[in-house]
């Protein structure tokens, strides 16, 4: 925790940041892009704007056109907030009583174990891929937080 | 009241802005005093609260909850609920960062992403069987892995409910933020690419705000696990029900 907020402050020091208003500006532009782009997905492979915008920005600061500096405060700031923006969403369940009054618990039961099965699956699936990876192709997999 | 002055003190924004942020702050309250009890997660309580006092409002005044809900929660709501698209893009930020990692192991990635999902995806169409859900019900949950904006539109098109896929994919996130850490450890998973890559597919972009709390590794790995789960489910859970004769 103090190492990230050293290195905040250090990078809002050193580097150029752009005030807060020119990064939403950069967001506002690259989401405007995305939902130009989502409409010409086919209705069966739907794509929705905001998976779209996240791959154009990887891609922008990979290729070195956006810097890093110009969106990390706002993008920060807005994974701070994803919890809480994630309460509408809930709330909308609201409008679905009907459904939980009927099959509500055995739903919910269901829902809890998918969520643990895809949780658990998909870890262990990975951790065989890298066993795989150090044990058999006798590839570097250690990895070093920074 | 009649329905016509509900709307008129009710039905601007501000209303559902405040109601979230009330709930949301309460959730955030318990949760400080009982020193991080995991049913007491900001969002949960939220979630319940906010349900609770729209049901309580629709009893008192007479009126149905999902007629309610529409007319004085959702401008609020909504407004809100967008902010959710230039939160999603952030996750790019987290991704790049350890651009190392992705470039080393983007093989693994995909494969633990596809090889993974598929064994998850019979799994709970297993469990479903188990407890004689119907081919509807099974179509429903089975994109549930996906962000709710691909999620819904699989849902519809093999013939599910889009409803019961977007509670899925809110207690998904629900779940995971509340008992992730708990989780990892009763499953003894410590190594961050696959504590990473199994809360962005799990947990959906709350996962992945999760595991950037658990550091830089699992960060970026959750962040470009939610984004490719979602592309996966996009190709995968269509031929999958096809494969099982679910869908129509």
């Amino acid at each position: 925790m103090k190492n990230k907020i050293i290195h905040t402050q250090s990078s809002a020091e050193i580097k150029n940041e752009l005030p807060i208003l020119g990064q939403m500006g950069s967001f506002s532009v690259i989401l405007f892009a995305a939902s130009l782009i989502s409409p010409l997905f086919p209705k069966a492979f739907p794509v929705p704007a905001p998976v779209i915008g996240l791959i154009i920005l990887y891609l922008l600061l990979v290729t070195h056109l956006v810097k890093l500096e110009w969106v990390e405060r706002f993008a920060d700031f807005m994974i701070g907030f994803i919890s809480f923006l994630f309460v509408p969403s809930g709330i909308q369940l609201a409008t679905s009583l009907d459904i939980l009054k009927n099959q509500g618990l055995q739903l919910i039961t269901i829902i809890v174990i998918s969520t643990i099965i895809l949780l658990v699956v998909i870890a262990y699936t990975a951790t065989f891929f890298i066993w795989l990876k150090r044990l058999i192709f006798h590839r570097d997999v250690s990895v070093e937080e920074v | 009241m009649t329905e016509q002055s509900i709307i008129e003190y009710l039905g601007t924004p501000i209303f559902g802005i405040c109601l979230s942020i009330i709930v949301y702050l309460i959730g955030e309250w318990l949760f400080r005093v009982t020193n991080g009890f995991f049913l007491f997660q900001p969002l949960f309580v939220g979630m319940v609260l906010g349900i609770f006092v729209l049901w309580l409002m629709a009893h008192s005044l007479k009126v149905d909850v999902a007629w309610l809900y529409r007319h004085t929660y959702k401008p609020g709501g909504d407004l809100l609920f967008w902010f959710l698209t230039p939160a999603t893009i952030a996750f790019a930020v987290p991704l790049y960062k350890r651009n190392d990692l992705i470039k080393r192991f983007w093989l693994e990635i995909i494969l633990s992403l596809t090889i993974g999902l598929l064994i998850a995806l019979y799994c709970i169409y297993l469990i479903c069987k188990l407890f004689g859900i119907h081919d509807a019900g099974i179509a429903s949950l089975l994109p549930q892995a996906a962000t709710t904006a691909i999620a819904m539109p699989i849902a519809e098109a093999i013939g599910g409910n889009p409803a019961i896929t977007a509670m899925a994919c809110i207690v998904n996130a629900v779940i995971i933020y509340a008992l992730a850490t708990f989780l990892l450890k009763a499953f003894r998973l410590n190594e961050p690419i696959s504590q990473g890559l199994s809360l962005g597919s799990a947990g959906h972009a709350v996962g992945s705000a999760k595991a950037i709390q658990l550091g830089s590794i699992p960060g970026s790995m959750a962040s470009v696990a939610f984004v490719l789960i979602s592309i996966v489910v996009d190709l995968v859970v269509p031929l999958f029900t096809n494969l099982l004769g679910i869908s129509q």
